[in-house]
């Protein structure tokens, strides 16, 4: 009687267990479905257009593209081009997160914070073009005009992340940290910095996508190699499948860094909050 | 005894108070404000008066703040000096107001368009998943991208230009009113359609309030990213325009008109900023009961539209609302 009564409700969530897992089956299917069928629809009217609607040389369609990708990668020339541009964005940003996560937790005092408010508007506001084009014109081709012009660019998007975790930081730590007279810098060091790494981690992606932008635009001026480079000449050159080509490739390249290098990072270094976040 | 004190004590209080309004002044943080412009002024003579002592060739490239100035003057003037025909390039007034009807015109299609495609992908699984791929793909192209290629398949003119404020604006604009959508109040809907509310009153007043954060997340977004997407796209593709106007300088290898020009840039986008939309802000959101609601709830909503944004769209969507929280947070001081 007792096992009777202990099977049916034990059936009942089996079966109610498999039909939400059916429904969710069915979901993803129907998710994909769609997915699938945006790439055909979309990759198909690109090679429907090129050639109809567009000339052939105007939009190459992306069949195209990819010989010429392949073709471009034999040549050894992809590489290179992203070495330069990476270098570039690593010592440009580098600096710049350090010096926006400085202002920011400088911020934390109101005057230093009324000081470099007006800094990080004009930080915020400003095209990178601007930035871009004053570096090119004073510092010509040297490696540090493009570098100036990054952190001119990004260091405002890091200083905003920072302060609003400044803003939120746990005042009865701070309190507490205060009454036990604990020094300036190991209360920064043991209070803040911990409790800011996820915004200072949410200032590095996000600066790193505007500064990889950014990299590209100041090559077009004040360089002779990288990928913002590359896209320049092929379009002064009316190579649009080259063109098209560098794009794809500054696209995959940057789908990588988030993806890949950006998520194993977070994970190796937020693993001792995994169970916060989970819950 | 006392009528020595007396005036000794009588005196060190006053002394004391003098130095504590100086000291208060010099550390109130609107002389701090004041200060940065004055800090960068000095920094800027420093660093020219030093590259000029080490490396004595620099001077003619150098911008020097006089220069600078006389350079922005020269632009303000420019149309009372030789009228508004000039021939090589049109004045200042004409230049930003051209660019402004590009930004408007490519606007409008990016509002257009991304509030259709993101009121279908935030009311239909499917649509979400057919669009959801290519909206990250939209926000990971840089403009330059989109500039270069507009300049080849439109040519020179105005259609290059418009069609990259539109591709850079519209994934915003597509994840802001998406995001929107998502977030309306179910119980609300449900509660009116119990006391059988009608349809359009139910759109007015449940459905648009609650998307209203988010529509001004959006234009906020499109119009800033749409202007910055401009700007490069008439550096390559325009024959007239903001862009175009400082890579004329840039080409004329004046330095000085480059940054002078660049000021305007600022200018024009703090004017945008703090006339236009903050003004918008406050009209859009008067329903609200109180600033400090105003800020709060902006904060609750920003707050749930980052943790869905990063889940969603990684780094760059959830910066988008966190640099949201940021502007909020900007108005809630000035106010």
């Amino acid at each position: 009687m007792t096992i009777r009564v202990d099977e049916q409700p034990s059936a009942a969530l089996v079966t109610e267990e498999e039909l939400a897992k059916e429904a969710r089956r069915k979901e993803l299917i129907s998710r994909w479905f769609w997915r699938i069928l945006s790439y055909v629809v979309v990759l198909g009217l690109w090679e429907f257009v090129s050639g109809r609607v567009l000339e052939e040389a105007l939009l190459p369609g992306p069949i195209r593209v990819v010989q010429t990708f392949g073709d471009i990668w034999a040549t050894g020339k992809m590489p290179s081009a992203f070495q330069a541009t990476l270098t570039r964005i690593v010592i440009g940003f580098g600096l710049s997160f350090i010096i926006g996560a400085v202002i920011g937790i400088i911020s934390q005092n109101k005057w230093w914070e009324a000081f470099f408010k007006d800094a990080v508007i004009i930080g915020l506001t400003a095209p990178g073009l601007i930035w871009a084009l004053i570096t090119a014109i004073i510092f010509g081709n040297r490696w540090y005009g493009p570098v100036i012009a990054i952190i001119l660019t990004t260091f405002a998007l890091v200083t905003v992340n920072v302060s609003e975790g400044v803003k939120a930081i746990p005042k009865d730590l701070m309190d507490m940290g205060r009454a036990f007279k604990v020094p300036l810098l190991e209360q920064n060091r043991h209070i803040v910095i911990p409790h800011l790494a996820p915004f200072l981690f949410t200032g590095l992606r996000f600066g790193f996508s505007i500064a990889w932008k950014v990299t590209v635009l100041t090559e077009v001026f004040s360089s002779s190699e990288g990928i913002g480079f590359e896209m320049r000449t092929s379009s002064q050159l009316f190579q649009m499948d080259e063109f098209l080509t560098w794009i794809l490739a500054f696209f995959l390249f940057a789908l990588f860094l988030e993806k890949v290098v950006l998520q194993a990072f977070e994970r190796r270094y937020f693993s001792w909050r995994r169970e916060v976040t989970s819950a | 005894m006392t009528t020595v004190a007396e005036p000794l004590s009588a005196r060190q209080p006053k002394k004391t108070k003098q130095d504590n309004t100086l000291l208060r002044i010099v550390k109130s943080p609107k002389f701090a404000r004041l200060l940065f412009p004055i800090a960068v002024l000095v920094v800027w003579y420093a660093s020219i008066e030093i590259i000029r002592a080490i490396w004595p060739f620099a001077v003619d490239v150098l911008p020097t703040p006089t220069e600078t100035v006389s350079a922005m003057w020269d632009e303000l003037i420019d149309p009372f000096v030789e009228g508004t025909q000039a021939a090589t390039r049109e004045n200042l007034y004409a230049t930003f107001a051209r660019s402004l009807g590009r930004l408007g015109l490519g606007f409008a299609i990016s509002m257009v368009l991304g509030t259709i495609i993101g009121l279908a992908m935030g009311l239909s699984k499917a649509a979400d998943a057919f669009f959801h791929d290519w909206t990250m793909a939209l926000l990971a192209m840089p403009a330059l991208a989109w500039a270069l290629f507009g300049s080849l398949v439109f040519g020179f003119g105005t259609a290059g230009p418009v069609f990259t404020v539109v591709a850079a604006g519209i994934p915003f604009v597509i994840i802001n009113v998406r995001e929107g959508v998502r977030n309306t109040p179910i119980e609300l809907f449900d509660m009116a359609r119990a006391f059988g509310v009608p349809q359009n009153r139910t759109t007015r007043h449940v459905l648009l309030p609650s998307l209203m954060p988010f529509m001004f997340a959006a234009v906020r977004y499109a119009f800033s990213i749409g202007w910055k997407g401009l700007v490069i796209a008439e550096v390559f593709g325009g024959q007239n325009g903001a862009g175009w106007t400082i890579k004329f300088w840039y080409d004329a290898h004046r330095a000085h008109a480059v940054v002078g020009y660049a000021f305007f840039f600022i200018i024009f986008a703090l004017f945008l900023e703090k006339f236009v939309f903050d003004r918008m802000a406050e009209r859009v959101f008067k329903w609200r009961p109180s600033a400090v609601e105003i800020v709060e709830e902006g904060f609750e909503d920003q707050s749930d539209l980052v943790e869905s944004a990063r889940a969603d769209y990684g780094a760059i969507g959830a910066a988008t609302a966190l640099t949201e929280i940021g502007i909020v947070r900007e108005s809630e001081q000035d106010g």
